[in-house]
């Protein structure tokens, strides 16, 4: 790169380079423009669809796997899925649990 | 659906403006009567033929509005439009730093071809109001695809008008009995010339891929019959 630097001719930036130089920046300054706005725009999608998927899953609670979506969950201090583990004897006289506790509540 | 091939076109797009810039000051010879100044040259006329020839393709997106009523052309029209307005915004301005280093003057009233683009930019500044003076969305659109028609149509009668007109500065740089440019000088010319209307595609895609995630929003918002936020109630096109 520096050698091609070096092989390439200097630039008669004088009097005439300030103009040059000015008319290239202010065609980029445009489009760094136009794309910040893009962004603000982007960000503002980005927004506005989580809010909406908040929105629906509040609207929704008992859309299956909808709680837990979104929810950090720490796997070490959660208890073992039902499948996983011994039943209690009063659970296994009661039946299977639906929910398993503190895994959709966390 | 808008943003399929926007990555490929954005590297294409940067690899276009690397290679024009290099050959813009690396390769190109000094113009023999400008001296430096000249290179200004490969960015203001590109810049130029690109926002024209974008108005001519609003006008043509527009009568696809018209005969199909289908709002995605009204979408194409109105974003080709936008964005030959910004790119005129820069040939006027890279325009005006090139008069005032070689005339002295920032602008010539006298001068065919200036007055002429900026009629034609004055007139694609009025799509905007006009547009948005309708809130009636389908009749916003038919008669912004009107406006975009009579418009494009005017471009080019335009363009011709100049070339006849008497020139008395600005340059006929393609017009000349010698043929114009020399090949160093056009083989940049036409590289920058491919380099702008790339980023004119890319930046017009990016443009309708931004629109066509903003209508969704909104229909998932209706279908959904959730709150819309404050400042919502926009008039520009919806891309579903």
């Amino acid at each position: 790169m520096l050698a091609l630097l070096a092989a390439t001719p200097a630039l008669p930036l004088d009097e005439a380079g300030k103009y040059v130089a000015g008319a290239y920046v202010v065609f980029l300054a445009l489009i760094v423009v136009y794309v910040a706005i893009m962004a603000a725009k982007l960000q503002r999608i980005e927004r506005e669809l989580n809010e909406l998927a908040n929105f629906a899953e509040q609207g929704r609670p008992g859309t299956p796997g909808r709680e837990a979506e979104d929810v950090p969950v720490d796997v070490e201090t959660q208890p073992a899925a039902v499948s996983d583990r011994n039943l209690t004897p009063s659970e296994a006289a009661a039946g299977r649990p639906d929910r398993v506790q503190g895994s959709a509540d966390a | 659906m808008y943003g399929k091939g926007l990555r490929p076109l954005s590297i294409a797009t940067v690899a276009a403006i690397v290679a024009s810039l290099s050959l813009v000051f690396f390769y190109a010879p000094l113009d023999a009567d400008q001296g430096f100044i000249q290179k200004i040259f490969y960015l203001h006329v590109p810049l130029a033929i690109v926002a024209l020839v974008g108005f001519v393709v609003g006008g043509v997106f527009a009568i696809l509005h018209l005969r199909s009523g289908d709002s995605r052309w009204d979408a194409y029209s109105y974003v080709s439009i936008h964005m030959s307005v910004i790119f005129g915004v820069a040939v006027l301005v890279t325009g005006s730093i090139w008069a005032k280093a070689s005339w002295g003057h920032w602008w010539v009233w006298d001068e065919p071809t200036l007055v002429s683009f900026l009629i034609v930019f004055l007139m694609y500044a009025t799509y905007y109001p006009f547009r948005y003076a309708i809130e009636d969305r389908e009749r916003q659109a038919r008669y912004a695809s009107v406006f975009a028609i009579t418009a494009g149509a005017f471009v080019p009668l335009n363009f011709m008008a100049v070339r006849m007109a008497e020139s008395l500065v600005h340059p006929r740089t393609f017009g000349t009995a010698n043929g114009g440019l020399p090949g160093e000088m056009m083989l940049t010319f036409l590289v920058s010339l491919v380099a702008i209307g790339l980023l004119w595609t890319t930046l017009v895609k990016f443009e309708l891929t931004a629109k066509s995630a903003s209508g969704q929003l909104k229909r998932l918002r209706r279908a959904l019959d959730a709150p819309s936020p404050g400042g919502s109630s926009r008039v520009a096109p919806e891309v579903s």
